[in-house]
């Protein structure tokens, strides 16, 4: 029985410190796809930029002989943030604002179909691109506190707690991002604008604001906050020029589970997803833990059309 | 103020304006009447950005409106409050406001136009902190056009603010116009399908039909006119 409950209580644990950086995956692609309404397949392919970017700042451009082992991962993981903000503007100023923004409205399917075609290229690139340049060797942002835990207790019954320093601090840096981001868009004049831009376009142009750059800037904002979700989780995971494809998937169960349109809902269906993808473990084979996720995926949709957040009605 | 001279625009090849030229000077109040279609909501559009003329001119100020990128047409002092509200249905009555604020004139001038937007509209000042897309169609409208007031402009551009409201709450809004032209001595241009009040209160009518100013002058002299009469106003 104590075992069991100790057993629970780690994945318990476990679910939640991964949610945390799924759920600032999440809310990258919450950003680009369920606010902005645009369809970003290279959004993992980004992730994986951030996280080569986070491993050449730490390994090849002295953070790790500046900041230590210990701290300099997490410097690398916020420096790669803003670089690949700056390289999501640049992709969107030279490739998707011919297919989003105020474009759609002559385009077919409000452009949806243009961003399909033109996102799974750019994945395709990034990947082999990525291929060509990092090459295929599985890399990793590699620290003491990855193997290394707190221990939590004993709490009660001699149970004890045990939390990975990596994972721990992972969960920290991924929750302040998150906060300041949330202050940004609730708060800021800026994110005011961004909102407003991408509830009514055209209305929006009426108020002065260049819709075009808003959608600029909320998708170097997205790409940037994927790319330390990213970072955080080479701490604890290698990875490769091809990992996107992985965590592609689980960044639209994660937007459309919290609700389209939500930023807020975006993070807590990427914890979500945290929690049953560490839980399944208890009951099912490791193997399984993907299959796990989509069933809870299918149940939620099933039960909750508009996801957790989501709004009923459409917007005019 | 605003000139607008042999103005052709549409959506395909068929022109929905077709040579259209109006004129709006300082502190005056015109309005454009017609039936549906008639090109009104084009117009407007065209005096924004949003739908690109093939010929003809827009001079606002005398600046060459045409050659100014949409989004910075407001910055020179022109709302458009639109047809149908278009409130941003996610952001707060308070927050719709400040987004009216985004030019540099209404960021300057936030707290003098904030009092006197909730002074004359104060439905706006009670329901300050609610979701706009929660709002009732007359408040919508409100909000819109506080919305508009809220950018320290030089021109407001009221696209039928009376579509699709009960009349008391039509002639609700007209009235409460009329009282924030006559406080403001804002310069005013309108459309509307409301013939009679909009002649009414109006310096300068124009009477657009398919595209062309079929008829302009005075208030008087609008509403005078037999065919005024006859087709708009019902006499």
């Amino acid at each position: 029985m104590t075992a069991a409950l100790e057993g629970f209580l780690q994945a318990l644990t476990a679910g939640l410190l991964i949610g945390a950086v799924y759920g600032l995956m999440c809310v990258g692609l919450g950003l680009i796809f369920g606010v902005m309404r645009v369809i970003n397949f290279a959004q993992g392919d980004f992730m994986m930029l951030g996280m080569y970017a986070a491993f050449y700042f730490f390994t090849a451009l002295g953070v790790q002989a500046t900041f230590g082992n210990a701290f300099g991962p997490f410097v690398a993981i916020l420096l790669a943030g803003p670089v690949l903000a700056v390289f999501g503007y640049a992709i969107h100023l030279v490739l998707i604002s011919h297919v989003s923004g105020t474009r759609t409205t002559s385009l077919e399917g409000e452009g949806h179909y243009a961003q399909l075609i033109l996102t799974l290229g750019i994945a395709l690139i990034l990947q082999n691109g990525g291929l060509i340049v990092f090459g295929s060797v599985l890399a990793s942002i590699r620290t003491p506190l990855s193997s290394s835990a707190w221990e939590l207790g004993p709490l009660f019954n001699d149970i004890s707690i045990f939390v990975n320093k990596a994972r721990g601090i992972d969960a920290v840096v991924s929750l302040a991002t998150m906060i300041l981001l949330t202050l940004l868009i609730t708060r800021s004049r800026l994110g005011k604008s961004l909102r407003a831009a991408a509830d009514n376009p055209t209305a929006a142009t009426y108020m002065g604001i260049d819709v075009d750059r808003a959608h600029r800037v909320a998708f170097a904002l997205g790409t940037g906050i994927t790319a330390i979700a990213g970072g955080l989780l080479a701490t604890n995971y290698p990875f490769h020029p091809f990992v996107g494809v992985e965590y592609v998937i689980v960044m639209y169960a994660g937007v459309v589970l919290g609700g389209m349109g939500s930023i807020i809902g975006a993070f807590w269906g990427g914890m979500t997803i945290g929690l049953v993808q560490q839980m399944s473990t208890l009951v099912l084979p490791t193997q399984l833990q993907n299959a796990a996720i989509f069933v809870v995926f299918l149940l939620i949709i099933f039960f909750r059309p508009q996801g957790f957040f989501g709004r009923m009605v459409e917007r005019t | 103020m605003l000139h607008i001279e042999g103005l052709t625009a549409g959506y395909s090849a068929i022109p929905v304006l077709n040579g259209v030229s109006i004129k709006v000077e300082h502190g005056q109040f015109v309005a454009i009447v017609g039936p549906n279609g008639a090109g009104k909501t084009t117009l407007f559009k065209t005096i924004s950005g949003i739908v690109r003329p093939s010929a003809g001119t827009i001079t606002f100020e005398g600046t060459d409106l045409l050659s100014v990128h949409p989004a910075r047409r407001p910055h020179l002092g022109i709302a458009h409050v639109p047809e149908g509200r278009q409130v941003f249905p996610s952001l707060t009555v308070m927050e719709n406001l400040e987004m009216g604020a985004m030019t540099e004139a209404g960021h300057r001038d936030w707290k003098r136009n904030i009092e006197r937007i909730f002074e004359w509209l104060p439905v706006l000042a009670e329901r300050r902190d609610q979701f706009a897309g929660t709002l009732s169609g007359g408040q919508q409208q409100m909000l819109a056009i506080g919305r508009g007031l809220a950018s320290s402009p030089k021109l407001l551009m009221l696209d039928e603010p009376s579509m699709g409201l009960a009349p008391t709450v039509a002639d609700f809004i007209f009235e409460r116009l009329i009282e924030i032209r006559r406080q403001s001595k804002l310069t005013i241009l309108l459309v509307e399908q409301r013939v009679a009040e909009a002649l009414e209160s109006a310096d300068h009518g124009y009477v657009l039909e398919a595209g062309r100013v079929a008829l302009q002058g005075n208030n008087e002299t609008l509403r005078a006119d037999d065919r005024v009469r006859k087709a708009y106003l019902g006499m």
